[in-house]
Protein backbone atom coordinates (compact mmCIF):
# COMPACT_ATOMS: atom_id res chain seq x y z
CA UNK A 1 0.00 0.00 0.00
CA UNK A 2 1.05 3.59 -0.52
CA UNK A 3 1.96 5.34 2.67
CA UNK A 4 1.60 8.70 0.99
CA UNK A 5 -0.17 9.81 -2.18
CA UNK A 6 -0.24 13.37 -3.49
CA UNK A 7 -2.51 13.92 -6.49
CA UNK A 8 -2.25 17.23 -8.31
CA UNK A 9 -1.49 19.10 -5.09
CA UNK A 10 -0.85 22.85 -5.26
CA UNK A 11 -0.55 25.55 -2.68
CA UNK A 12 -0.40 29.28 -3.34
CA UNK A 13 0.17 32.09 -0.89
CA UNK A 14 -1.22 35.03 -2.79
CA UNK A 15 1.04 35.34 -5.83
CA UNK A 16 3.63 32.90 -4.46
CA UNK A 17 3.20 29.39 -5.77
CA UNK A 18 4.80 27.39 -2.99
CA UNK A 19 3.84 24.00 -4.44
CA UNK A 20 2.68 23.43 -8.01
CA UNK A 21 0.93 20.28 -9.17
CA UNK A 22 2.69 17.73 -7.00
CA UNK A 23 2.00 14.10 -7.96
CA UNK A 24 3.77 11.63 -5.78
CA UNK A 25 3.37 8.24 -4.19
CA UNK A 26 5.57 6.78 -1.53
CA UNK A 27 5.60 3.08 -0.66
CA UNK A 28 5.07 1.98 2.89
CA UNK A 29 8.36 0.98 4.49
CA UNK A 30 10.61 3.17 2.36
CA UNK A 31 12.87 5.99 3.45
CA UNK A 32 12.52 8.94 1.13
CA UNK A 33 14.39 12.24 1.02
CA UNK A 34 12.77 15.41 -0.19
CA UNK A 35 15.77 17.33 -1.43
CA UNK A 36 15.67 20.93 -2.52
CA UNK A 37 17.03 24.42 -1.91
CA UNK A 38 15.39 26.88 0.47
CA UNK A 39 12.00 28.01 -0.74
CA UNK A 40 11.51 24.88 -2.87
CA UNK A 41 8.24 24.04 -1.13
CA UNK A 42 9.44 21.21 1.11
CA UNK A 43 7.96 22.54 4.33
CA UNK A 44 4.73 23.51 2.62
CA UNK A 45 4.37 19.97 1.23
CA UNK A 46 5.07 18.51 4.65
CA UNK A 47 2.60 20.91 6.26
CA UNK A 48 -0.09 19.71 3.87
CA UNK A 49 0.84 16.10 4.49
CA UNK A 50 0.29 16.65 8.21
CA UNK A 51 -2.96 18.56 7.81
CA UNK A 52 -1.41 21.79 9.10
CA UNK A 53 -1.73 23.55 5.76
CA UNK A 54 -4.75 23.22 3.48
CA UNK A 55 -3.90 22.59 -0.18
CA UNK A 56 -5.26 25.12 -2.67
CA UNK A 57 -5.94 22.21 -5.04
CA UNK A 58 -5.49 18.47 -5.20
CA UNK A 59 -5.76 15.64 -2.76
CA UNK A 60 -3.48 14.00 -0.23
CA UNK A 61 -3.90 10.52 1.24
CA UNK A 62 -1.95 9.06 4.11
CA UNK A 63 -2.35 5.28 4.36
CA UNK A 64 -5.50 5.74 2.28
CA UNK A 65 -7.09 8.32 4.59
CA UNK A 66 -7.08 12.09 4.84
CA UNK A 67 -4.13 13.64 6.70
CA UNK A 68 -6.46 14.70 9.52
CA UNK A 69 -7.69 11.15 10.03
CA UNK A 70 -4.18 9.73 9.92
CA UNK A 71 -3.03 12.24 12.53
CA UNK A 72 -6.07 11.65 14.72
CA UNK A 73 -5.43 7.91 14.68
CA UNK A 74 -1.82 8.38 15.71
CA UNK A 75 -0.30 6.98 12.53
CA UNK A 76 1.94 9.98 11.96
CA UNK A 77 4.76 11.55 13.93
CA UNK A 78 6.76 14.56 12.86
CA UNK A 79 9.61 16.84 13.62
CA UNK A 80 8.69 20.22 12.17
CA UNK A 81 11.30 22.55 10.76
CA UNK A 82 11.34 25.03 13.57
CA UNK A 83 9.96 24.67 16.97
CA UNK A 84 11.17 25.00 20.49
CA UNK A 85 10.14 22.90 23.42
CA UNK A 86 7.57 23.98 25.92
CA UNK A 87 9.07 25.46 29.10
CA UNK A 88 8.80 23.89 32.53
CA UNK A 89 9.02 20.16 31.83
CA UNK A 90 11.82 17.63 32.02
CA UNK A 91 12.79 15.55 29.01
CA UNK A 92 11.15 12.51 30.55
CA UNK A 93 7.94 14.40 31.31
CA UNK A 94 7.55 15.86 27.88
CA UNK A 95 8.28 12.59 26.07
CA UNK A 96 6.04 10.63 28.38
CA UNK A 97 3.21 13.15 27.91
CA UNK A 98 3.34 12.98 24.11
CA UNK A 99 3.70 9.22 24.20
CA UNK A 100 0.54 8.97 26.29
CA UNK A 101 -1.48 10.67 23.55
CA UNK A 102 -0.97 7.77 21.14
CA UNK A 103 -2.94 4.53 21.11
CA UNK A 104 0.03 2.18 20.78
CA UNK A 105 3.25 3.95 21.75
CA UNK A 106 6.79 2.67 22.23
CA UNK A 107 7.96 1.98 25.78
CA UNK A 108 9.34 5.17 27.33
CA UNK A 109 12.80 3.81 28.05
CA UNK A 110 13.08 2.54 24.50
CA UNK A 111 12.24 5.97 23.08
CA UNK A 112 14.79 7.66 25.32
CA UNK A 113 17.45 5.12 24.41
CA UNK A 114 16.78 5.34 20.68
CA UNK A 115 16.98 9.13 20.75
CA UNK A 116 20.11 9.04 22.92
CA UNK A 117 18.40 10.80 25.80
CA UNK A 118 18.70 8.29 28.61
CA UNK A 119 21.28 10.42 30.42
CA UNK A 120 19.35 13.63 29.88
CA UNK A 121 15.95 12.33 30.97
CA UNK A 122 15.86 14.34 34.19
CA UNK A 123 17.00 17.61 32.64
CA UNK A 124 14.64 20.46 31.86
CA UNK A 125 13.81 20.20 28.16
CA UNK A 126 13.93 23.97 27.66
CA UNK A 127 17.49 24.20 28.97
CA UNK A 128 19.31 21.98 26.49
CA UNK A 129 21.79 22.74 23.73
CA UNK A 130 20.54 22.97 20.15
CA UNK A 131 21.57 19.44 19.24
CA UNK A 132 20.14 17.97 22.46
CA UNK A 133 16.84 19.77 21.93
CA UNK A 134 16.65 18.33 18.42
CA UNK A 135 17.03 14.87 19.94
CA UNK A 136 14.11 15.57 22.25
CA UNK A 137 12.08 16.70 19.27
CA UNK A 138 13.02 13.48 17.51
CA UNK A 139 11.94 11.51 20.59
CA UNK A 140 8.60 13.34 20.52
CA UNK A 141 8.19 12.49 16.85
CA UNK A 142 8.74 8.76 17.37
CA UNK A 143 7.09 8.53 20.80
CA UNK A 144 3.80 7.24 19.45
CA UNK A 145 5.53 4.59 17.31
CA UNK A 146 3.99 6.16 14.21
CA UNK A 147 3.93 4.19 10.96
CA UNK A 148 4.92 7.36 9.11
CA UNK A 149 7.69 9.55 10.45
CA UNK A 150 8.20 12.96 8.86
CA UNK A 151 11.33 15.02 9.52
CA UNK A 152 11.73 18.55 8.18
CA UNK A 153 15.42 19.47 8.01
CA UNK A 154 16.06 17.67 11.29
CA UNK A 155 19.81 18.25 11.50
CA UNK A 156 19.78 21.99 10.91
CA UNK A 157 21.05 22.93 14.37
CA UNK A 158 23.51 20.08 14.78
CA UNK A 159 27.26 19.68 14.62
CA UNK A 160 28.88 16.87 12.65
CA UNK A 161 28.98 14.38 15.52
CA UNK A 162 25.31 14.98 16.44
CA UNK A 163 24.33 14.60 12.82
CA UNK A 164 25.97 11.25 12.59
CA UNK A 165 24.29 9.88 15.68
CA UNK A 166 20.99 11.43 14.64
CA UNK A 167 20.94 9.63 11.31
CA UNK A 168 21.95 6.46 13.14
CA UNK A 169 18.82 6.77 15.30
CA UNK A 170 16.72 7.50 12.24
CA UNK A 171 17.98 4.41 10.43
CA UNK A 172 17.33 2.29 13.50
CA UNK A 173 13.74 3.49 13.50
CA UNK A 174 13.44 2.90 9.75
CA UNK A 175 14.68 -0.65 10.25
CA UNK A 176 11.46 -1.45 12.13
CA UNK A 177 9.58 -1.24 8.84
CA UNK A 178 8.25 2.28 9.19
CA UNK A 179 7.95 4.80 6.40
CA UNK A 180 10.14 7.87 6.67
CA UNK A 181 10.04 11.09 4.71
CA UNK A 182 12.68 13.67 5.46
CA UNK A 183 13.42 17.07 3.95
CA UNK A 184 16.95 18.30 3.52
CA UNK A 185 18.99 20.60 1.37
CA UNK A 186 22.13 18.48 1.58
CA UNK A 187 22.59 15.97 -1.22
CA UNK A 188 24.96 14.08 1.05
CA UNK A 189 22.31 13.50 3.71
CA UNK A 190 19.82 12.35 1.13
CA UNK A 191 22.39 10.08 -0.45
CA UNK A 192 23.49 8.43 2.78
CA UNK A 193 20.12 7.97 4.42
CA UNK A 194 17.41 7.47 1.82
CA UNK A 195 16.34 4.68 -0.55
CA UNK A 196 14.82 7.24 -2.84
CA UNK A 197 15.44 10.94 -3.41
CA UNK A 198 12.84 13.33 -4.72
CA UNK A 199 14.36 16.60 -5.83
CA UNK A 200 12.05 19.61 -5.70
CA UNK A 201 12.69 23.14 -6.86
CA UNK A 202 10.25 26.02 -7.14
CA UNK A 203 7.33 23.89 -6.01
CA UNK A 204 7.85 21.13 -8.58
CA UNK A 205 9.49 17.72 -8.68
CA UNK A 206 12.53 18.03 -10.90
CA UNK A 207 14.09 14.62 -10.35
CA UNK A 208 13.09 11.41 -8.64
CA UNK A 209 15.18 8.28 -8.28
CA UNK A 210 17.67 6.32 -6.23
CA UNK A 211 20.48 8.32 -4.63
CA UNK A 212 22.89 7.07 -7.31
CA UNK A 213 20.62 8.18 -10.12
CA UNK A 214 20.23 11.59 -8.54
CA UNK A 215 23.94 12.00 -7.98
CA UNK A 216 24.58 11.11 -11.58
CA UNK A 217 22.04 13.67 -12.74
CA UNK A 218 23.12 16.44 -10.43
CA UNK A 219 26.82 15.72 -10.35
CA UNK A 220 28.82 16.03 -7.18
CA UNK A 221 31.20 18.70 -8.41
CA UNK A 222 32.25 21.01 -11.16
CA UNK A 223 35.53 21.29 -13.01
CA UNK A 224 36.12 24.62 -14.68
CA UNK A 225 39.00 25.78 -16.86
CA UNK A 226 39.86 28.17 -19.64
CA UNK A 227 39.64 26.32 -22.92
CA UNK A 228 40.08 29.25 -25.27
CA UNK A 229 39.37 28.27 -28.87
CA UNK A 230 40.45 24.63 -28.58
CA UNK A 231 37.89 22.02 -29.71
CA UNK A 232 35.31 21.00 -27.12
CA UNK A 233 34.23 17.71 -28.67
CA UNK A 234 34.79 14.72 -26.42
CA UNK A 235 34.59 16.62 -23.13
CA UNK A 236 31.20 15.05 -22.41
CA UNK A 237 32.74 11.59 -22.81
CA UNK A 238 35.29 12.09 -20.03
CA UNK A 239 34.82 9.83 -16.98
CA UNK A 240 32.18 11.12 -14.52
CA UNK A 241 31.04 14.01 -16.66
CA UNK A 242 27.29 14.55 -16.67
CA UNK A 243 27.12 17.95 -18.32
CA UNK A 244 29.25 20.35 -20.31
CA UNK A 245 28.75 24.07 -20.53
CA UNK A 246 30.88 26.47 -22.56
CA UNK A 247 30.66 30.13 -21.62
CA UNK A 248 32.90 32.16 -23.89
CA UNK A 249 36.40 30.80 -23.36
CA UNK A 250 35.51 28.95 -20.14
CA UNK A 251 34.42 25.31 -20.06
CA UNK A 252 32.49 24.00 -17.08
CA UNK A 253 32.03 20.27 -16.58
CA UNK A 254 29.54 18.84 -14.14
CA UNK A 255 30.88 15.56 -12.80
CA UNK A 256 30.15 12.79 -10.37
CA UNK A 257 33.86 12.27 -9.87
CA UNK A 258 36.00 15.41 -10.10
CA UNK A 259 39.26 13.49 -9.55
CA UNK A 260 38.71 11.08 -12.43
CA UNK A 261 37.56 13.87 -14.68
CA UNK A 262 40.61 16.02 -14.01
CA UNK A 263 43.04 13.15 -14.63
CA UNK A 264 41.35 12.26 -17.89
CA UNK A 265 41.22 15.91 -18.86
CA UNK A 266 45.02 16.24 -18.73
CA UNK A 267 45.36 12.99 -20.67
CA UNK A 268 43.43 14.50 -23.61
CA UNK A 269 46.37 16.73 -24.43
CA UNK A 270 44.28 19.90 -24.21
CA UNK A 271 46.04 22.95 -22.83
CA UNK A 272 44.25 23.42 -19.50
CA UNK A 273 44.68 26.75 -17.70
CA UNK A 274 42.97 28.35 -14.69
CA UNK A 275 41.74 24.95 -13.49
CA UNK A 276 39.18 25.20 -10.74
CA UNK A 277 37.50 22.23 -9.01
CA UNK A 278 34.52 22.72 -6.77
CA UNK A 279 32.09 20.54 -4.84
CA UNK A 280 28.56 20.46 -6.13
CA UNK A 281 26.81 23.76 -5.91
CA UNK A 282 23.40 22.32 -5.30
CA UNK A 283 21.60 25.53 -5.86
CA UNK A 284 23.10 25.74 -9.34
CA UNK A 285 22.56 22.05 -10.02
CA UNK A 286 18.91 22.32 -9.02
CA UNK A 287 18.41 25.30 -11.25
CA UNK A 288 19.89 23.50 -14.22
CA UNK A 289 17.60 20.56 -13.51
CA UNK A 290 14.65 22.94 -13.42
CA UNK A 291 15.62 24.29 -16.82
CA UNK A 292 16.06 20.82 -18.26
CA UNK A 293 12.46 19.96 -17.45
CA UNK B 1 -6.85 15.06 28.33
CA UNK B 2 -6.38 14.63 32.06
CA UNK B 3 -2.74 13.95 31.44
CA UNK B 4 -2.46 17.17 29.46
CA UNK B 5 -4.23 19.06 32.25
CA UNK B 6 -1.77 17.64 34.76
CA UNK B 7 1.18 18.62 32.59
CA UNK B 8 -0.11 22.17 32.14
CA UNK B 9 -0.65 22.66 35.86
CA UNK B 10 2.63 21.10 36.87
CA UNK B 11 4.72 23.21 34.57
CA UNK B 12 2.98 26.41 35.60
CA UNK B 13 3.86 25.85 39.23
CA UNK B 14 7.50 25.62 38.20
CA UNK B 15 7.25 29.12 36.82
CA UNK B 16 8.47 31.34 39.65
CA UNK B 17 6.99 34.45 38.13
CA UNK B 18 3.58 32.83 38.15
CA UNK B 19 3.87 31.89 41.81
CA UNK B 20 5.16 35.34 42.69
CA UNK B 21 2.57 37.41 40.88
CA UNK B 22 -0.53 35.35 41.55
CA UNK B 23 0.16 34.24 45.11
CA UNK B 24 2.84 36.30 46.80
CA UNK B 25 1.73 39.69 45.46
CA UNK B 26 -1.96 39.38 46.41
CA UNK B 27 -1.03 38.12 49.88
CA UNK B 28 1.43 40.93 50.47
CA UNK B 29 -1.03 43.56 49.32
CA UNK B 30 -3.75 41.97 51.37
CA UNK B 31 -1.63 42.13 54.50
CA UNK B 32 -0.59 45.67 53.71
CA UNK B 33 -4.11 47.02 53.11
CA UNK B 34 -5.59 45.03 55.97
CA UNK B 35 -3.06 46.57 58.33
CA UNK B 36 -3.53 50.07 56.97
CA UNK B 37 -7.31 50.16 56.64
CA UNK B 38 -8.44 47.22 58.72
CA UNK B 39 -7.85 48.88 62.09
CA UNK B 40 -11.06 50.85 61.90
CA UNK B 41 -13.86 48.53 62.86
CA UNK B 42 -16.27 49.99 60.30
CA UNK B 43 -17.86 48.16 57.43
CA UNK B 44 -17.25 48.78 53.76
CA UNK B 45 -20.05 50.89 52.32
CA UNK B 46 -23.15 48.89 51.46
CA UNK B 47 -21.69 45.42 51.87
CA UNK B 48 -21.91 45.05 55.61
CA UNK B 49 -18.48 43.39 55.56
CA UNK B 50 -15.64 44.47 57.76
CA UNK B 51 -12.63 45.78 55.89
CA UNK B 52 -10.40 42.79 56.49
CA UNK B 53 -12.93 40.36 55.04
CA UNK B 54 -13.85 42.65 52.20
CA UNK B 55 -10.19 43.04 51.26
CA UNK B 56 -9.65 39.31 51.43
CA UNK B 57 -12.14 38.83 48.61
CA UNK B 58 -10.74 41.79 46.65
CA UNK B 59 -7.18 40.52 46.73
CA UNK B 60 -8.19 36.90 46.16
CA UNK B 61 -10.11 38.08 43.10
CA UNK B 62 -7.17 40.17 41.98
CA UNK B 63 -4.82 37.18 42.16
CA UNK B 64 -7.28 34.76 40.58
CA UNK B 65 -8.06 37.12 37.74
CA UNK B 66 -4.36 37.58 37.05
CA UNK B 67 -3.71 33.86 37.13
CA UNK B 68 -6.55 33.12 34.73
CA UNK B 69 -5.42 35.83 32.30
CA UNK B 70 -1.68 35.25 32.33
CA UNK B 71 -1.81 31.46 32.10
CA UNK B 72 -3.76 31.81 28.89
CA UNK B 73 -2.83 35.11 27.20
CA UNK B 74 0.93 35.45 26.96
CA UNK B 75 1.55 31.73 27.14
CA UNK B 76 -0.75 30.83 24.35
CA UNK B 77 0.83 33.51 22.17
CA UNK B 78 4.28 32.15 23.00
CA UNK B 79 3.27 28.56 22.30
CA UNK B 80 1.80 29.54 18.97
CA UNK B 81 5.01 31.24 18.02
CA UNK B 82 7.35 28.55 19.31
CA UNK B 83 5.62 25.82 17.31
CA UNK B 84 4.58 23.85 20.40
CA UNK B 85 0.89 24.13 19.51
CA UNK B 86 1.64 22.88 16.01
CA UNK B 87 3.52 19.97 17.54
CA UNK B 88 0.40 19.14 19.57
CA UNK B 89 -1.76 19.53 16.48
CA UNK B 90 0.01 16.62 14.83
CA UNK B 91 -0.67 14.28 17.73
CA UNK B 92 -4.01 12.54 18.22
CA UNK B 93 -4.94 15.25 20.75
CA UNK B 94 -7.75 17.24 19.08
CA UNK B 95 -7.66 21.05 18.86
CA UNK B 96 -10.87 21.41 20.87
CA UNK B 97 -9.28 19.31 23.61
CA UNK B 98 -6.25 21.57 23.64
CA UNK B 99 -8.26 24.73 24.13
CA UNK B 100 -10.61 23.11 26.64
CA UNK B 101 -7.69 21.92 28.72
CA UNK B 102 -6.03 25.34 28.50
CA UNK B 103 -9.15 27.01 29.85
CA UNK B 104 -9.78 24.48 32.60
CA UNK B 105 -6.10 24.55 33.59
CA UNK B 106 -6.14 28.31 33.85
CA UNK B 107 -9.25 28.18 36.02
CA UNK B 108 -7.58 25.63 38.27
CA UNK B 109 -4.45 27.75 38.41
CA UNK B 110 -6.53 30.65 39.71
CA UNK B 111 -7.59 28.68 42.77
CA UNK B 112 -4.32 28.90 44.69
CA UNK B 113 -4.60 32.71 44.78
CA UNK B 114 -7.97 32.44 46.48
CA UNK B 115 -6.70 29.82 48.88
CA UNK B 116 -3.49 31.55 49.94
CA UNK B 117 -5.18 34.92 50.45
CA UNK B 118 -7.91 33.14 52.41
CA UNK B 119 -5.29 31.45 54.57
CA UNK B 120 -3.52 34.73 55.18
CA UNK B 121 -6.84 36.24 56.23
CA UNK B 122 -7.63 33.45 58.65
CA UNK B 123 -4.17 33.18 60.13
CA UNK B 124 -3.30 36.83 60.53
CA UNK B 125 -6.49 38.87 60.37
CA UNK B 126 -8.85 36.66 62.37
CA UNK B 127 -11.32 36.47 59.53
CA UNK B 128 -13.84 33.83 60.39
CA UNK B 129 -16.12 32.03 57.95
CA UNK B 130 -18.12 28.84 58.24
CA UNK B 131 -16.94 25.82 56.24
CA UNK B 132 -19.96 26.24 53.97
CA UNK B 133 -18.97 29.82 53.28
CA UNK B 134 -15.40 28.81 52.48
CA UNK B 135 -16.65 26.04 50.24
CA UNK B 136 -19.12 28.34 48.50
CA UNK B 137 -16.59 31.08 48.01
CA UNK B 138 -13.96 28.80 46.55
CA UNK B 139 -16.37 26.97 44.28
CA UNK B 140 -18.00 30.13 42.95
CA UNK B 141 -14.70 31.87 42.50
CA UNK B 142 -13.46 28.88 40.57
CA UNK B 143 -16.38 28.98 38.16
CA UNK B 144 -16.25 32.76 38.02
CA UNK B 145 -12.79 32.76 36.43
CA UNK B 146 -14.20 31.33 33.21
CA UNK B 147 -14.70 34.69 31.44
CA UNK B 148 -11.11 35.70 32.26
CA UNK B 149 -9.70 32.44 30.98
CA UNK B 150 -11.70 33.03 27.79
CA UNK B 151 -10.44 36.60 27.54
CA UNK B 152 -6.85 35.42 27.92
CA UNK B 153 -7.37 32.78 25.24
CA UNK B 154 -8.77 35.44 22.95
CA UNK B 155 -5.76 37.71 23.49
CA UNK B 156 -3.32 34.83 23.09
CA UNK B 157 -4.93 33.78 19.81
CA UNK B 158 -5.12 37.27 18.32
CA UNK B 159 -1.81 38.91 19.09
CA UNK B 160 1.81 37.85 18.87
CA UNK B 161 4.00 37.06 21.86
CA UNK B 162 5.49 40.54 22.07
CA UNK B 163 2.16 42.29 22.22
CA UNK B 164 0.41 39.62 24.28
CA UNK B 165 2.22 40.51 27.48
CA UNK B 166 1.29 44.24 27.54
CA UNK B 167 -2.24 43.57 26.27
CA UNK B 168 -2.75 40.99 29.00
CA UNK B 169 -1.42 43.39 31.62
CA UNK B 170 -3.68 46.19 30.42
CA UNK B 171 -6.70 43.89 30.64
CA UNK B 172 -5.51 42.74 34.04
CA UNK B 173 -5.04 46.17 35.62
CA UNK B 174 -7.99 47.71 33.81
CA UNK B 175 -10.35 45.03 35.02
CA UNK B 176 -8.91 45.05 38.54
CA UNK B 177 -9.04 48.79 39.04
CA UNK B 178 -12.32 49.49 37.26
CA UNK B 179 -13.88 46.41 38.79
CA UNK B 180 -13.30 47.81 42.26
CA UNK B 181 -10.70 45.30 43.39
CA UNK B 182 -8.27 47.98 44.51
CA UNK B 183 -10.71 50.57 45.82
CA UNK B 184 -14.34 49.85 46.61
CA UNK B 185 -16.61 50.72 43.70
CA UNK B 186 -18.45 53.19 45.91
CA UNK B 187 -15.39 55.41 45.94
CA UNK B 188 -15.23 55.61 42.12
CA UNK B 189 -16.79 58.54 40.20
CA UNK B 190 -20.40 57.94 39.09
CA UNK B 191 -19.64 57.12 35.43
CA UNK B 192 -16.96 54.63 36.34
CA UNK B 193 -19.31 53.14 38.85
CA UNK B 194 -21.72 52.33 36.04
CA UNK B 195 -18.94 50.80 34.00
CA UNK B 196 -17.79 48.76 36.99
CA UNK B 197 -21.28 47.45 37.43
CA UNK B 198 -21.12 45.68 34.08
CA UNK B 199 -17.56 44.41 34.32
CA UNK B 200 -16.96 40.71 34.94
CA UNK B 201 -14.25 41.55 37.46
CA UNK B 202 -16.69 43.44 39.69
CA UNK B 203 -19.29 40.67 39.45
CA UNK B 204 -16.62 38.08 40.05
CA UNK B 205 -15.55 39.69 43.31
CA UNK B 206 -19.27 40.27 43.99
CA UNK B 207 -19.77 36.50 44.17
CA UNK B 208 -17.16 36.36 46.91
CA UNK B 209 -18.43 39.40 48.81
CA UNK B 210 -21.95 37.95 48.87
CA UNK B 211 -20.86 34.54 50.06
CA UNK B 212 -18.59 35.80 52.83
CA UNK B 213 -21.39 38.15 53.90
CA UNK B 214 -23.58 35.12 54.34
CA UNK B 215 -25.84 35.76 51.32
CA UNK B 216 -26.57 33.82 48.21
CA UNK B 217 -25.12 35.94 45.38
CA UNK B 218 -27.74 37.74 43.30
CA UNK B 219 -28.66 36.02 40.05
CA UNK B 220 -27.56 39.11 38.16
CA UNK B 221 -23.93 38.43 39.14
CA UNK B 222 -24.15 34.97 37.65
CA UNK B 223 -25.91 36.26 34.55
CA UNK B 224 -23.43 39.02 33.84
CA UNK B 225 -20.52 36.60 34.29
CA UNK B 226 -22.20 33.96 32.15
CA UNK B 227 -22.87 36.57 29.48
CA UNK B 228 -19.22 37.58 29.42
CA UNK B 229 -18.15 33.96 29.45
CA UNK B 230 -20.35 33.13 26.47
CA UNK B 231 -19.37 36.14 24.40
CA UNK B 232 -15.65 35.96 25.18
CA UNK B 233 -15.70 32.18 24.91
CA UNK B 234 -17.25 32.27 21.44
CA UNK B 235 -14.78 34.92 20.30
CA UNK B 236 -11.90 32.99 21.83
CA UNK B 237 -12.84 29.75 20.12
CA UNK B 238 -13.21 31.56 16.79
CA UNK B 239 -9.86 33.32 17.18
CA UNK B 240 -8.13 30.16 18.33
CA UNK B 241 -9.37 28.24 15.31
CA UNK B 242 -8.23 30.96 12.99
CA UNK B 243 -4.86 31.07 14.68
CA UNK B 244 -4.18 27.35 14.52
CA UNK B 245 -5.82 26.14 11.30
CA UNK B 246 -3.52 27.67 8.75
CA UNK B 247 -4.75 28.75 5.32
N1 LIG C 1 2.76 31.01 5.35
C1 LIG C 1 3.31 31.47 4.20
N2 LIG C 1 2.91 32.64 3.68
C2 LIG C 1 3.45 33.11 2.54
N3 LIG C 1 4.39 32.47 1.82
C3 LIG C 1 4.83 31.30 2.28
C4 LIG C 1 4.32 30.74 3.50
N4 LIG C 1 4.95 29.56 3.71
C5 LIG C 1 5.81 29.40 2.68
N5 LIG C 1 5.75 30.43 1.82
C6 LIG C 1 6.53 30.58 0.57
O1 LIG C 1 6.41 29.39 -0.15
C7 LIG C 1 7.64 29.02 -0.73
C8 LIG C 1 8.03 27.63 -0.27
O2 LIG C 1 8.39 27.68 1.10
P1 LIG C 1 8.75 26.40 1.96
O3 LIG C 1 7.72 25.36 1.74
O4 LIG C 1 8.96 26.84 3.35
O5 LIG C 1 10.12 25.94 1.31
P2 LIG C 1 11.29 25.02 1.88
O6 LIG C 1 10.80 24.33 3.10
O7 LIG C 1 11.59 24.08 0.77
O8 LIG C 1 12.45 25.91 2.17
C9 LIG C 1 8.63 30.10 -0.35
O9 LIG C 1 8.70 31.01 -1.41
C10 LIG C 1 8.00 30.73 0.85
O10 LIG C 1 8.37 32.08 0.93
MG1 LIG D 1 11.55 24.35 4.94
Amino acid sequence: MNAIAFTGVSKSYGPVRAVEGLDLTIDAGSTVALLGPNGAGKSTSIGMLLGLVRPSAGEIRVFGDSPDTAVKQGRVGAMLQDGTLVPGLTVREVVSFIRGLYPDPMPLEEILALAGLTDLAGRRADRLSGGQAQRVRFAIAIAGAPRLLVLDEPTAAMDVESRRSFWGSMREYAATGRTILFATHYLEEADENADRVIVVARGRVVADGTPNEIKAAVGTGTVRFTIGDQPTAGLDALPGVTGVEIRGSVAQLRTTSPDATVQALYATGLRVTDLEVRGADLEEAFLSLTHDN
Amino acid sequence: MLRYLGVEIRRTFRDRRFVFFTMAVPVVFYLLWANVFGKADGTVGGTGLNTRTYLMVSMASYGALGAALTTTGSRLAAERQSGWLRQLQITPLRPWAVITVKIIASMCLALPSVIVVGLAAVLTQHVHLSPAEWGGMIALMWLGTLPFAALGTLVGSLVGPDAAQPVTLICYFGLSILGGLWMPVQTLPATLRHVAHWLPSNRFAGLGWSVVGGHVPPASDGLVLAGWAIVLGALAIGAYRRATVRG
